[in-house]
């Protein structure tokens, strides 16, 4: 079965109607385990009644598969609909090949580093 | 083994209806595409990607818990990579080759607009990274997918949103 471990922190937003969190992810997404992974985002984004944004740190991401994509999907579009979002950092090449497949680059910002992150989010 | 030989390289691979072998199954793609031929490391971890897919709809859709899905792995050297996977049909699923082609054609049209967590994986990352992509009923019962891709034949844009990536790399020494 494959591994995966996902930790959340709060980071300091730059104005009070936004609250930042950053969601890192260790391992392997795949059909073994995304399904009991995902409430855990599905919780946090159910707690928080507007301006969630979440920065998806992938950097120790190394597999992701299309049921992954399809929960990100959803994620971005329940975030949206409060006026909050999701933006990837970090993301291995492989990991962005396959957003870039399934055309989710053009809806969900891609940025290197955390810091762009946090910049495209302030 | 004779490196240098031209005889096309079949392994097949059995396996429990169960996700839980998947990461192995994706690890064996990895090693076999760097190992075995001259795709290019993209294509190693694209062909990781194709391989689970094709997998976890046999093991979702296709073969009951406590059946199989066969796996097999064809390397016709400097030529292609094929790749099939066969379940037994006994799965939740009772859709034909043809249903599933005509799905697959449907949700590959860039207007397409998915409702669901699923259904991404043939018609989006499989048919993408393809050249080949058949599906047949088995006299036994089940479908089998066979999909090939060219080692020289440059990916083609789908959807407008894939870059036309070499298939190799050619290192000179």
């Amino acid at each position: 079965m494959a591994q995966i471990i996902i930790t959340i922190e709060d980071i300091p937003a730059a104005t009070a109607d936004k609250k930042l969190k950053l969601v890192k992810f260790a391992g392997q997404l795949d059909e073994s385990n995304v399904d009991e992974k995902a409430k855990g985002i599905y919780d946090l984004i159910n707690a928080t009644p507007q301006g969630l944004f979440l920065i998806f740190d992938f950097e120790k991401l190394e597999y992701m598969n299309s049921k992954s994509i399809g929960y990100l999907t959803d994620w971005y579009t329940k975030l949206s609909e409060k006026k909050g979002g999701i933006v990837i950092a970090n993301a291995r090449a492989n990991i962005l090949d396959i957003l870039q497949v399934v055309g989710l680059t053009q809806l969900i910002k891609c940025v290197p580093t955390i810091e762009e992150a946090k910049a495209s989010i302030n | 083994m004779e490196e240098n030989s031209k005889e096309p390289v079949k392994i097949t691979i059995i396996l429990p209806t169960n996700a839980y072998f998947m990461s192995g199954i994706r690890d064996f793609t990895l090693s076999m595409i760097r190992n075995m031929t001259h795709f290019s490391e993209q294509w190693a971890y694209r062909f990781q990607s194709v391989v689970d897919e094709l997998c976890n709809n046999a093991i979702e859709f296709g073969s009951a818990p406590g059946k199989e899905i066969t796996v097999t792995f064809i390397n016709h050297p400097d030529e292609s990579i094929e790749i099939t996977v066969e379940d037994t049909g006994t799965g939740k699923s009772k859709v034909t080759a043809e249903n599933l082609k005509k799905l697959v054609a449907e949700r590959s049209q860039p207007s397409y607009s998915f409702k669901d967590i699923r259904g991404r994986g043939l018609a989006k990352i499989v048919a993408a990274w393809t050249d080949e992509l058949e599906f047949t009923d088995r006299k036994e019962g089940g479908i089998k997918v066979r999909i090939k891709k060219y080692l020289n034949q440059p990916l083609q844009p789908v959807s407008g949103s894939v870059q036309s990536d070499p298939t190799h790399v050619v290192l000179t020494i």
